[in-house]
């Protein structure tokens, strides 16, 4: 990466202080791990510092190591060509963390898509106010988080219905 | 816009909700759209997803690292080879496994078979959500020659399960290029004769053209991608900005429209074809000559770590994302489907239009619901 990205890689530094736990360069690729809290101060960062630029929401994904959920931001420069690995970790208990699409609106679907896999709260998505509006590949009044490591599927016990239906 | 456009977010008495889908010819598979109406103007939609939702991602993530890839060919459905490929990648990549030269050369040619049957599908239900249903009748009978040739190959038509982690499934049948060659020749020139069937008829041009439009800001901010974004002016195609596999050696434009609008979504697809075309060309004459597989470990047990792959499919940018814990199984399987990405900006390029442009905009994105719900 070239100069001005390692200057505004250090005043990031400097602005979150411990908000920062890991920083390493890889080539085109930046990695970069940042307490729950410093989330969108480094988002906001990360998209407009200059010789960042990191302008494109490529992807957004949750997983469960069991012990506790990282949510990963796969961002790029559709100018500089370079990818940041944003990474953050939660712990299990009310785990909840910003919402970011007031900053890329092709967030939207992807933190909407991480509640409804693993119950992460979205703190500050548009639809954050209505548990049933976050829902977006499963039913509205689905119970549970099925990607979680300890979920475990209520059969109805009629595999015409399928989980979950009573009747 | 007309005067009688209302203003957006005023609710007033003549508002009416109505749903399309989930079983609606336009809707392209089981999508659900709830509209809110002010007589013929679209005021808010919210797409309804899930319905095909098989949850892909959870059963790849159950089982050993190569046994993931037909569960790929259920993504999208309409160019099985390009998920198939990404989810290879992303494996070699977690491994670090090397393809043949042979193999890289046999995966382009055969992804770009795959880019053309699928843009003629959209080229024909494009056409068909328009109004005009003779050109789908073309399209699918091109495509039909095509997947004839994929079959011969692959000896699937629609679900391969071919492009496989080191390499492909097996080399190719005797006599395959003369035959791909000879499909091409043909293929050109109906494409020339669609061009003129549907691009320049006056009907189609007025339903698309300034329709949609999607600015290079708005495109990028949403994470757009493929045909999509090249549409709006980016030039951004990742078989040139990332390539991969043969791509580096190969020799082809990226079309690009700066109108933003459904007709430059159409015309990126419709040219797009042309350059396929060169692309498989030139895999049959420069094929090396060598394995189609490379070496495999018996026992796959990547170390712990993550590793994603970026591919060009069709409808754009496919990366799937792989998290191991140094087990046989990964912890996560990541599928970034481009269609979910497109149809989640359709509220902002819908509302305040006429419902019949709506469909016009929802079937220029080409989503794929496989891909959307997983």
């Amino acid at each position: 990466m070239s100069a001005p990205a390692e200057a505004a890689l250090d005043a990031l530094r400097k602005a979150l202080g411990d908000g920062v736990t890991a920083c390493t360069l890889d080539g085109a690729t930046l990695r970069l791990q940042v307490a729950p809290g410093s989330l969108h101060q480094a988002a906001l960062h990360l998209r407009d510092a200059d010789g960042l630029r990191f302008d494109y929401p490529a992807d957004l994904l949750a997983w469960d190591t069991g012990e506790r959920f990282v949510v990963v931001y796969r961002l790029w420069s559709t100018t500089l060509s370079h990818t940041a690995i944003l990474r953050v970790e939660l712990e299990r208990d009310g785990a909840a963390i910003a919402s970011v699409t007031d900053l890329w609106p092709g967030m939207n679907w992807h933190e909407r898509e991480v509640y409804d896999l693993y119950g992460i709260e979205i703190v500050g998505h548009p639809d954050a106010d209505d548990p049933t509006r976050m829902r977006i590949l499963l039913p509205k009044d689905w119970e549970g988080f099925p990607f979680r490591k300890d979920y475990v599927p209520v059969f109805s016990g009629d595999p015409l219905h399928g989980p979950q239906e009573t009747n | 816009m007309t005067a009688m456009q209302p203003a957006v977010g005023a609710s007033t008495s003549s508002d009416m909700t109505i749903n399309l889908g989930p079983q609606h010819p336009s809707t392209h598979g089981v999508l659900r759209l709830m509209v809110a109406l002010d007589g013929e103007y679209v005021k808010s939609c919210r797409p309804v997803i899930g319905y095909l939702h098989r949850g892909l991602e959870r059963m790849m993530a159950s089982r050993p690292y190569r046994q993931s890839v037909p569960f790929t060919d259920r993504l999208d459905y309409c160019a099985s080879l390009n998920s198939n490929l990404a989810i290879s990648q992303a494996i070699e990549r977690i491994g670090g496994m090397a393809v043949p030269e042979r193999a890289q050369c046999l995966r382009v040619m055969l992804c770009e078979m795959n880019r053309i049957a699928s843009h003629l599908i959209f080229f024909g239900t494009y056409a068909a959500d328009i109004g005009a249903t003779t050109a789908f009748l073309y399209a699918f009978r091109e495509r039909e020659r095509l997947l004839d040739l994929l079959e011969a190959y692959t000896g699937a038509r629609l679900t391969y399960n071919w492009i496989r982690p080191g390499g492909v499934a097996s080399d190719m049948p005797e006599g395959y290029a003369a035959a791909v060659c000879t499909f091409l020749d043909g293929f050109l020139k109906e494409l020339d004769a669609y061009d003129t069937l549907l691009t320049g008829n006056p009907i189609f041009r007025v339903r698309t053209e300034g329709v949609g439009i999607i600015s290079p800001e708005k495109a990028i901010a949403y994470g757009a991608s493929g045909p999509v974004l090249r549409g709006s002016g980016v030039n951004i195609d990742l078989r040139r900005t990332e390539p991969y596999d043969a791509y580096p050696q190969m020799q082809f434009d990226v079309p690009v429209r700066t109108e933003g609008d459904c007709l430059a979504r159409y015309l990126v697809r419709v040219e797009e074809m042309r350059q396929s075309a060169r692309i498989i060309r030139q895999c049959l004459r420069e094929m090396p000559e060598g394995e189609h597989w490379g070496k495999q470990p018996k026992v796959f047990r990547p170390a712990a770590g993550e590793a994603y792959s970026r591919t060009e499919s069709p409808r754009g940018e496919l990366s799937i994302y792989l998290v191991s814990d140094g087990t046989a199984n990964p912890v996560r399987v990541r599928v970034r489907g481009p269609s979910f990405v497109h149809l989640s900006m359709l509220p902002e390029l819908v509302r305040g239009v006429k419902v019949a442009d709506m469909i016009a905009i929802l079937g220029s994105l080409d989503t794929v619901l496989g891909e959307v719900d997983r």
